[in-house]
């Protein structure tokens, strides 16, 4: 078992009342899982991915990650967890504008205090296998969004994580870009890495082996 | 149109009231201190500007090339001023100034005062208006005397001074006066300062009569105004026949002891020095060099700090720019042009900079009076506020609201209309103005703070520094009473005798360091030894001197009771002792020009008797036990120091009931003497403090925006694995970086300025390294936690609400 959620509760006050954004949600996830999330904007489908990914809270329910209880963990474990075996890729790529293809994928590896020298080798890897060492020195703002996205997966990749989480990875690409990213994370998956993705497309859906759907923060039967 | 500007300018003040009231706060304080600082260093440059004639009055001093180099002399003779008028063409009118200490009584009134003796000329050429009395002008002669107010109220009170008489007491002559004239008191910007004006010629006849035609006795001051159309030049050439006839032999004796004669082929020439520039004379090196350094540099640090505060202000609103990208679009697609937005923005710069000038007026005005009681300065806004300066300052306000507000006007206005739209431009990021900018902020920071170290440094170097002679020990009691000094001394010696406060006393003519009766003054004289001119600063002394002041002796012996020969003994310095260039100091005699023939009976080791900035000169030390002593120097028991200035206090209260007691321990005479420097130690001190505030200030602005901006990037470097710690470093970085940078260009420059600036000291200290590195690093931990305080919260933040963002 790679992660376990048991009934999450989140909300947020709004006019003295609660608003929930995740409402009784458990949740299994084995290794090697490719999971689809879907559901209307503001159902609850980012949430869930950040609840996850250890960047948001929730304020009911228990959440175990690798026989850890998130839940009970102090804020430094917990993000020593995700830097070991999250990796997040976002609609918006998230790309440092500043920094140069290399340098973004390179960042995780920095953040991890490894060696120089194992920092060249897994990018240059990293770089060889996504095709796109000729554009190692390029800028975000100087390559097409499917390329940015490509970018983002690598750097998702670098430290090798054991889950990869995707919110709406294909959101910003047009349909060709998109079932290229949507085959890469099912070749990723192959070999072994468990994904999550959130995602408005039938389609994409259909990559996954389970979809689970959401509707206003509760998940619904299909 | 222009009130929807203001609305907006108000609208848009208000939505970010951090960045304004930071803004409103830093300007303010600085426009303060800059008001308060220009007004001090105004005043000080105004001294004797209030002369109606100033254009055309100089005081004669001369030059002499002396075999050690070029060395100038103000003190002139009895015959020198008449002598110069009838034979110098160009002289309108001269006056000779002699200013002493005298005591003035009147009824069972004892005061001392200080009379200035002048010539007649003296009051058509300075402007001391007469408040009361017959003439226009006060006349000067034999009988009459003219009073200042301030003297008139103390001599007489409320009743009316005029027609009255007074005695007054010159060194041990006492002679009656009537008053004839009241004069207005002194505008505090005047160097020339006396209580009373009485005739040249009033003057005991040690000092006028016996010495009328001794060219060689120079004991006064003398000022011309030349005639119109004379300049100082002309006037200097002129002098060269009157040098040749009256310094005949002196000219001599220099060409004979081996001195350059100057590029005229002249060993002495008279020169003339513009009034105005008296108070700021340095004659240090022969031809007097004006120094204004001191108020220029508290001008300069006025401009720093406001410097400062608007490098804040163009800094914040470059960066604050981004925020409104998307309305400068708007506007532009709705068909305003560069002007209409520069006036825009430019109008809400003017609104911050007027705000921020009426409360930094009324600041400086509420701190006014804290700021002359600190500074203990004369300088009032009143004194200052010419028509000249109200225009300089209102001059001086307008450009910088149109540099400091109109830059960052332009660079907005000047937005392309699409990319100022899309709120893509990353006009805030690369920002070289603002670096560099900041590099100069922190430069001054950095400048001003090692110059303060450096100040107490010096002045705790020469608080504690060995002078030579015990100063903690040993009081100074000036003989300000009616009674002659050497009975004085008797009389102290008699009364504290037995008192085991008191160890020894005994007097000197000169004090050392600066006395509470706030006088000093040098005597010097030269002599010819073995065919050479020898020059030497001399003392007369009492007996005992060398004992009480625990001065030590390098050979021979001290003054002795019993030995008759001892009243032609002279003691002398080590100085002194290399001048003669004898084998052995203790065999010498020399014969002075009275004929006498003085034995050298002992040598001291140097002390430091005159100001801590020059080097040790020659001295020879007098045995004078009957001479006028001005000083008497009592030593005092350890550790009984309170109870024995109460006790002397109250011996001179029954030996001179009706003079003040002004004794003081030398220690605080020295702490006296670097008053000024303790001055600009202080002001500087403030300085360098408001300048780091205020650069943190900014600082802390800037990081706010950064922060601000970079937020999308915090929260993706957290979401791939960035700890707080590396967030933290990065955030900081780059300013460290620009810290680090003025710290390369501001230390050597400091080193440099510090080093002149030492040079004035003939002791001073050595300047290390360290003190540069302590103020580098003082930059850079305050502004390490200035940035700290948002860096930290910034990096602390949960990632998901900067990204949900997008």
């Amino acid at each position: 078992m790679l992660l376990q959620l048991n009934h999450i509760y989140k909300w947020v006050k709004q006019g003295g009342k609660r608003v929930f954004l995740l409402n009784d949600i458990s949740l299994q996830v084995k290794e090697g899982e490719f999971i689809s999330i879907m559901g209307p904007s503001g159902s609850g489908k980012s949430t869930l991915l950040n609840v996850i990914g250890m960047l948001d809270e929730f304020q009911e329910g228990e959440y175990d990650f690798l026989d850890e209880s998130v839940h009970t963990l102090k804020e430094k474990h917990r993000s020593k967890l995700y830097k070991e075996y999250i990796g997040f890729v976002f609609q918006a790529y998230h790309l440092i504008d500043e920094l140069t293809v290399y340098e973004n994928i390179e960042t995780p590896l920095l953040y991890k205090n490894i060696k120089s020298a194992e920092r060249k080798a897994l990018v240059a890897d990293m770089l060889d296998r996504f095709n796109i060492v000729g554009k190692k020195d390029l800028f975000p703002a100087q390559l097409s969004g499917g390329q940015q996205q490509l970018v983002g997966i690598a750097r998702a990749l670098i430290a090798k994580p054991k889950l990869i989480l995707a919110d709406e990875p294909t959101g910003n690409l047009n349909s060709k870009q998109g079932e290229e990213i949507m085959r890469l994370f099912k070749e990723l998956n192959q070999e072994g890495v468990t994904i999550i993705q959130a995602t408005h497309s039938e389609s994409n859906a259909e990559y996954g082996n389970r979809i689970i759907n959401l509707l206003d923060g509760s998940k619904v039967k299909a | 149109m222009l009130r929807n500007y203001i609305k907006i300018a108000f609208r848009n003040l208000w939505k970010d009231k951090t960045f304004t009231l930071l803004n409103l706060l830093g300007l303010s304080t600085a426009f303060a201190v800059a008001v308060l600082l220009g007004m001090y260093a105004f005043f000080e440059l105004s001294y004797d500007g209030f002369h109606k004639n100033k254009a055309s009055l100089y005081q004669v001093y001369s030059t002499e090339q002396a075999p050690e180099g070029i060395e100038a002399s103000e003190p002139k003779s009895v015959p020198f001023a008449p002598a110069l008028r009838d034979e110098v063409p160009g002289v309108a009118k001269i006056t000779r100034y002699n200013n002493k200490g005298v005591l003035v009584i009147s009824g069972n009134k004892e005061l001392r005062m200080s009379a200035a003796y002048i010539d007649p000329d003296f009051f058509s050429m300075f402007s001391f208006p007469v408040i009361k009395g017959k003439e226009q002008q006060p006349t000067v002669d034999k009988s009459t005397v003219s009073i200042t107010e301030y003297a008139a109220n103390r001599i007489f009170g409320t009743e009316d001074a005029l027609g009255k008489t007074i005695s007054v007491i010159t060194e041990g002559v006492e002679q009656l006066f009537t008053v004839s004239a009241i004069i207005e008191d002194f505008p505090d910007q005047s160097s020339m300062k006396f209580d009373l004006a009485l005739d040249f010629s009033n003057q005991a006849p040690f000092s006028y009569a016996e010495i009328k035609d001794d060219w060689s006795k120079e004991n006064h001051e003398v000022y011309v105004q030349l005639e119109q159309g004379v300049t100082a030049a002309q006037f200097e050439k002129g002098t060269e026949p009157f040098t040749q006839l009256h310094y005949k032999d002196e000219m001599a004796a220099a060409k004979r002891d081996g001195a350059q004669p100057d590029t005229n082929g002249n060993f002495k020439q008279i020169r003339l020095l513009p009034f105005k520039d008296v108070s700021y004379a340095n004659f240090d090196s022969g031809i007097a060099r004006v120094e204004k350094t001191m108020p220029y540099l508290i001008l300069g640090v006025g401009f720093l700090i406001l410097f400062i505060a608007c490098v804040n202000f163009i800094n914040m609103s470059i960066a604050k720019s981004s925020q409104r990208l998307r309305e400068i679009g708007m506007r532009k697609t709705l068909g305003a042009g560069t002007g209409q937005l520069f006036f825009q923005f430019w109008g809400e710069s003017v609104l911050i900079f007027l705000g921020a000038a009426l409360l930094g007026g009324l600041l400086a005005f509420l701190l006014a009076e804290p700021f002359k009681t600190l500074f203990s300065t004369r300088a009032s806004f009143e004194a200052i506020f010419t028509f000249k300066i109200i225009t300089g300052f209102v001059l001086g306000f307008m450009l910088i609201t149109f540099i400091a507000g109109g830059y960052p006007a332009l660079l907005l206005s000047k937005l392309g209309t699409l990319q100022s739209l899309k709120g893509k431009l990353n006009l805030t990021r690369k920002n070289s103005v603002r670096d560099v900018l900041m590099v100069v902020q922190f430069g001054i920071a950095i400048l001003l703070i090692s110059g303060t170290f450096v100040l107490w440094q010096q002045i705790d170097f020469m608080r504690n520094k060995n002078l030579g002679f015990n100063k903690e020990q040993v009081i100074s009691l000036p003989l300000n009473g009616k009674r002659s000094d050497a009975q004085v001394i008797q009389l102290l010696r008699n009364k504290l005798q037995n008192r085991s406060e008191i160890l020894n006393v005994t007097a000197a003519n000169n004090i050392l360091g600066l006395g509470r009766d706030g006088s000093s003054m040098t005597s010097q004289m030269g002599f010819e030894h073995q065919g050479r001119v020898v020059e030497t600063h001399i003392l007369m002394v009492d007996y005992d001197y060398p004992e009480t002041l625990d001065m030590e002796l390098v050979a021979g012996r001290s003054f002795k009771r019993g030995y008759a020969s001892d009243s032609l003994a002279v003691l002398i310095n080590e100085k002194m002792a290399a001048q003669l260039h004898e084998e052995n100091p203790l065999e010498t005699r020399f014969i002075l020009d009275d004929s006498l023939a003085y034995q050298v009976v002992g040598v001291l080791k140097d002390y430091n008797f005159q100001k801590l900035n020059t080097a040790v000169a020659p001295l020879t030390v007098f045995l004078k036990p009957n001479w006028n002593m001005h000083y008497a120097y009592i030593k005092v028991a350890p550790n009984k120091a309170a109870n024995a200035l109460a006790l002397l206090e109250n011996t001179w209260k029954e030996i001179e009931p009706n003079a003040n007691f002004l004794g003081s321990f030398l220690d605080e005479n020295i702490d006296r003497t670097f008053k000024s420097e303790k001055k600009m130690a202080t002001m500087i001190t403030s300085g360098s403090i408001l300048a780091i505030i205020l650069s943190c200030i900014g600082l802390f602005a800037i990081s706010l925006l950064i922060v601000a901006q970079r937020q999308k990037e915090i929260g993706v470097r957290k979401v791939i694995g960035a700890s707080v710690l590396n967030i933290t470093v990065m955030l900081s970085k780059d300013f460290l970086k620009l810290v680090g940078i003025s710290f390369v260009i501001a230390a050597p420059l400091g080193w440099w300025l510090a080093y002149n600036w030492l040079q004035n000291y003939a002791n001073h200290i050595n300047l290390t390294l360290g003190v540069f590195i302590a103020a580098g690093l003082a930059a850079l931990i305050i502004a390490l936690v200035t940035i700290s305080l948002r860096t930290i919260k910034a990096a602390m933040q949960n990632p998901v609400k900067s990204l949900r963002t997008e």
